[in-house]
């Protein structure tokens, strides 16, 4: 028996656990704020569960998760605003602050909250497959495509930027009202929105658990390791990485929506480059090769950001910005490395190991 | 519309230009030479606008003399940061663009400590503030500067590289390390150098940009990514960056006479996607480079 880190029986365990552990949380808790910023950190945590599956599982760095976040976030925003238009009053005021007299074309089909659901979620989907489509068949990888992801980011932020009469410009989208879906209010500091969230990212988790042990996301780690070799084998790599990337955004634009559910906001900000960086190195100081790392990861420098941020609020960048630089220098694969590494210790000093139930990874704080 | 305005749109274009060239020509020596994503590059431009703004302020250097200086300090940045950081990092192309990231992370913070984040102003000559007028269009001088001063890094990089010793040894190592490596070339003393060559480029930039605009801690997230672009549309040689940033800024200046600056960008950066699907190389793909 080998290192426990790399038993799958042991890993769904601890995946089993580290989400039962999530659910205790809003029985504990009762401070509705403290719950709303939880939820948003499980917004965080599906970010680089994104991450982790495209970049640590398809090789396929993606600095422009923010398109497909920001897309699910403004479609989100989109059908939350026109949720408290009226039928006498249609048009939201920043359109009417920009001298629209009618409901543009773009916003019609919000009107209707299931379809406004249905495009938020399928419109950055659909972009991903489409762009990723056309630059993998092109064999555009590695640092190159992390650059053109970059300039399709930088487009996408300067035309929300712009058209300001559809978009709110740089004020974004302030939805009034919370959520309503199926007649019942979401409530962004309830405990129902924490559920939907947690619901997401382990759903979203167990999916992309499933596909990494698949036959397809074993070749999918082979394309990471070696493309070349994996297209000699027959392979069509571009539909691969098609569709990990694709996959990736959808989680992404999943994890957009639920943030303006929680926050009732969106804004260019949410576009920005530093943004999609920080889903980086979210997942890169977790270890993007393991999910539940990268999860933790967005959870530890989150949390931490909020927590130590008040108290080291003016060397917090300097801090995270150097803690990144070592991480990336001697530790290539994260803090999950160093888990499996003492595991590994562990199981060469115990010949028969004994699978303990709770002993794959470290719990989370909370 | 009509054609008297078109050209100023090209003359305006060739400012543009040469302001998009002078941010990329730094990273084209780094990417081009030794393939490191430097996310750094923006902040190295900010730290050549706060050298300026230091040696103005605490030792009353005029303005002109601010550039070399600012030249030499960035590189002495650049010449740590490859020592300390980036010479480990050479075979991981990927974890350079991380591992960058963090220092641009870890400079704009410092610099921010160090000087708040309130704006400083850097002092030109009384001349440099005048408008002059070409054709029709009123430009004012200090673009002109802008330009002057970039034709002649361009000029002075291409006898570097194409009229030196060390210019020979830099495109052997660029076209195949272990070759040059067996011909007794150090390359890691050239890795070093053109890293410390790239970042002083940035501080001349720097110097440059902070008249242009303010000069603030963030100043140097706004230039990266275009000129990243520049260096990519090139293909990562210095004549490839010169046409690229000469083509964009022109492209950028026309659209925008049409429609305006944002919606000009947003075409240009649609318009780079495109062509690099087609051209992944860019416009001069280096002889014999790797890739």
């Amino acid at each position: 028996m080998g290192n426990l880190y790399h038993n799958k029986i042991a890993q769904w365990i601890v995946y089993v656990v580290f989400f039962a552990a999530l659910t205790i949380i809003p029985m504990t808790v009762s401070d509705s704020f403290l719950l709303n910023q939880l939820a948003t950190y499980g917004v965080y945590g599906m970010l680089a569960l994104s991450i982790s599956l495209c970049w640590g599982f398809g090789g396929i760095l993606n600095l422009g998760q923010g398109i497909a976040f920001g897309l699910g976030a403004y479609g989100m925003a989109m059908t939350m605003q026109m949720q408290s238009q009226s039928e006498s009053n249609p048009i939201p005021p920043f359109m009417l602050n920009n001298s629209l007299d009618h409901l543009p074309l773009l916003w019609q089909p919000f009107q209707s909250t299931a379809v406004g659901l249905v495009l938020a979620v399928a419109v950055p989907t659909l972009f991903c497959a489409a762009f990723g489509g056309i630059m993998f068949r092109a064999r555009v990888s590695g640092p190159f495509f992390a650059i053109m992801t970059l300039a399709m980011l930088s487009a996408f932020y300067t035309i929300i930027l712009d058209r300001q009469a559809y978009t709110g410009g740089v004020n974004g989208l302030t939805p009034p009202s919370s959520f309503v879906f199926a007649g019942v209010e979401v409530d962004p500091y309830s405990p129902t929105a924490y559920w939907v969230v947690l619901c997401l990212l382990a759903g979203a988790t167990f999916v992309a658990k499933l596909i990494t042990q698949s036959s397809f996301g074993l070749v999918t780690q082979a394309i990471r390791d070696d493309s070349e070799r994996v297209r000699f084998l027959g392979y069509s790599v571009a539909g691969y990485e098609t569709v990990i990337y694709t996959v990736s955004g959808l989680i992404a634009a999943l994890a957009g929506c639920c943030w303006v559910m929680l926050v009732q906001y969106v804004s260019p900000a949410q576009l920005d480059v530093g943004f999609s960086l920080s889903m980086v190195i979210w997942a890169a100081i977790g270890g993007r090769h393991s999910l539940l790392g990268s999860i933790l990861g967005a959870f530890i420098i989150q949390g931490a950001q909020s927590y130590l941020g008040d108290a080291f609020l003016a060397t917090w960048l300097l801090i995270l910005g150097g803690f990144f630089i070592v991480v990336v220098r001697f530790l290539p694969n994260g803090l999950a490395s160093l888990v499996e590494s003492g595991l590994g210790l562990f199981d060469r000093q115990r010949p028969t190991s004994s699978p303990a139930p709770d002993g794959g990874r470290p719990m989370p704080a909370e | 519309m009509d054609l008297g305005s078109l050209i100023n749109a090209l003359i305006l274009g060739v400012s543009i230009a040469s302001i998009w060239l002078i941010a990329a020509l730094g990273l084209t020596i780094i990417y081009g030479t030794a393939g490191v994503i430097n996310m750094a590059h923006g902040e190295l431009i900010m730290l050549g606008a706060y050298s300026s703004y230091m040696l103005q302020f605490y030792l009353g250097l005029p303005y002109l003399l601010c550039l070399p200086v600012s030249f030499v300090i960035v590189a002495l940045v650049g010449l740590a940061l490859e020592r300390g950081l980036i010479r480990y990092l050479y075979n991981r192309p990927l974890d350079t663009l991380l591992a960058t990231y963090g220092v641009s992370l870890v400079l704009m913070q410092g610099v921010r400590l160090i000087f708040g984040s309130d704006p400083k102003y850097l002092a030109v000559p009384e001349i440099f503030q005048s408008n002059v007028m070409i054709g029709s269009v009123s430009l004012s001088v200090f673009r002109i500067v802008v330009l002057l001063v970039t034709a002649l890094l361009v000029l002075a990089l291409w006898l570097l590289f194409y009229k030196t010793r060390f210019g020979v040894q830099v495109r052997a190592v660029m076209q195949d390390k272990e070759m040059a490596a067996s011909f007794g070339i150090n390359s890691s003393r050239i890795y070093m150098l053109t890293f410390a060559l790239g970042a002083g480029l940035a501080g001349v930039a720097g110097a440059l940009f902070g008249v242009l605009a303010i000069v603030l801690p963030t100043m140097g997230a706004s230039y990266v990514v275009q000129a990243f672009l520049m260096v990519v549309v090139g293909g990562g040689s210095l004549a490839g960056s010169v046409v690229a940033s000469g083509v964009t800024g022109e492209l950028q200046s026309v659209f925008a006479f049409f429609t305006n600056d944002t919606f000009a960008r947003f075409i240009i950066f649609v318009l780079i996607v495109a062509f690099l699907r087609f051209r992944p190389q860019g416009l001069f793909a280096q002889a014999g480079a790797r890739r």
